[in-house]
């Protein structure tokens, strides 16, 4: 999965724990093949924890095509949140990292998306928030990297809906 | 004199436990807890170098920051742990002559808690604390993207605040 955060005392200069995707993916991968023998730590998932992330990655999708759908109805609107859907798309690229045995095909359960207004910055603005309050509250349910991961994505998104305001 | 960004804590990490451990969450909350009041020193600065009128957001992030670093010292004292102080004296990373300097600074600091935070949720054992973290990350980037545009910093926003880049 994506790097790990930087110890704070360590931010800019040396990485103290800069574990790359393995730390987290080899856990995950020994969970999926059935093995019993997966090193224990704050990055190994269970079972259901694989099923929630599949759900993160799909409401991160989501999340993606609605800033295409949002361009389209509003070229105005894509001039200025190119920046913002590329973030979008750097999230998902990340989740996906973290969750290597997710196909895409998972439905979020997580209440339903935001109803239509017509307006599709409001729109895509609501989507957003959407998608930073799952991340969040998924992050609750992981510990170590993953837990860390959903958590930045959230709280990048929040930023993202404050720009959209 | 320490620097306020990153989370001026000297803790020797090498020794603070597997993540996802109490000895590792109260290791980080430590680092939160510096990095709290590092921020709550250097809005200090930042709004010495603002206009009266400009210093309506400079209170607001001080009484947050005031606010959880009181929350976290909180929770590490029910815990049996010392909370760390705050320093006696922090460098700047640059001289703070003007307005942007001031947005700058003000956006080092919430990059600092911000990174803190996200930190204390790789390693955290609770949920309450995962909840805390969270919270406080995402606060801290809403913050720093108000602030990067006075700061001249582009693009605005993060995709990922608190991680090293993928």
């Amino acid at each position: 999965m994506s790097t790990r955060p930087v110890h704070p005392a360590a931010a800019g200069t040396l990485s103290r724990r800069s574990l790359l995707v393995a730390a987290g993916a080899l856990p995950l991968l020994a969970v999926v093949a059935g093995c019993t023998d997966a090193p224990p730590g704050a990055d190994a998932v269970t079972p259901a924890q694989v099923d929630q992330l599949a759900e993160q990655v799909a409401v991160q999708e989501q999340l993606v095509a609605a800033y295409a759908t949002a361009f389209t109805a509003a070229p105005d609107l894509a001039a200025a949140g190119t920046a913002l859907a590329d973030q979008a798309q750097a999230q998902l690229d990340r989740l996906r990292a973290a969750a290597p045995s997710v196909t895409g095909s998972a439905t979020p359960s997580g209440g339903t998306a935001p109803a239509a207004t017509g307006d599709p910055r409001a729109d895509l603005r609501a989507r957003v928030a959407a998608a930073a309050q799952s991340h969040a509250t998924a992050c609750l349910d992981f510990t170590g990297a993953r837990a860390a991961l959903l958590g930045s994505i959230a709280a990048g998104l929040r930023g993202q809906d404050g720009q959209l305001a | 004199m320490t620097s306020p960004s990153p989370s001026p804590a000297s803790t020797s990490s090498s020794d603070d436990g597997e993540a996802g451990s109490t000895r590792a969450e109260t290791a980080a909350l430590q680092e939160a807890l510096a990095a709290e009041h590092a921020a709550v020193w250097g809005y200090g600065t930042v709004g010495a170098a603002l206009a009266g009128a400009d210093r309506t957001p400079v209170v607001a992030a001080a009484e947050s920051h005031r606010d959880l670093r009181d929350q976290v010292a909180a929770v590490l004292t029910a815990r049996g742990a010392d909370p760390v102080p705050t320093q006696a004296a922090y460098q700047l990373p640059f001289p703070v002559l003007s307005a942007v300097d001031a947005a700058r600074l003000a956006v080092t600091l919430e990059e600092g808690t911000t990174s803190a935070w996200v930190w204390v949720l790789d390693q955290a054992a609770e949920r309450s604390v995962r909840e805390t973290a969270v919270a406080a990350a995402c606060a801290a980037e809403v913050r720093a993207v108000s602030w990067r545009p006075q700061a001249g910093v582009t693009p605005v926003t993060t995709a990922t605040p608190g991680l090293p880049a993928a």
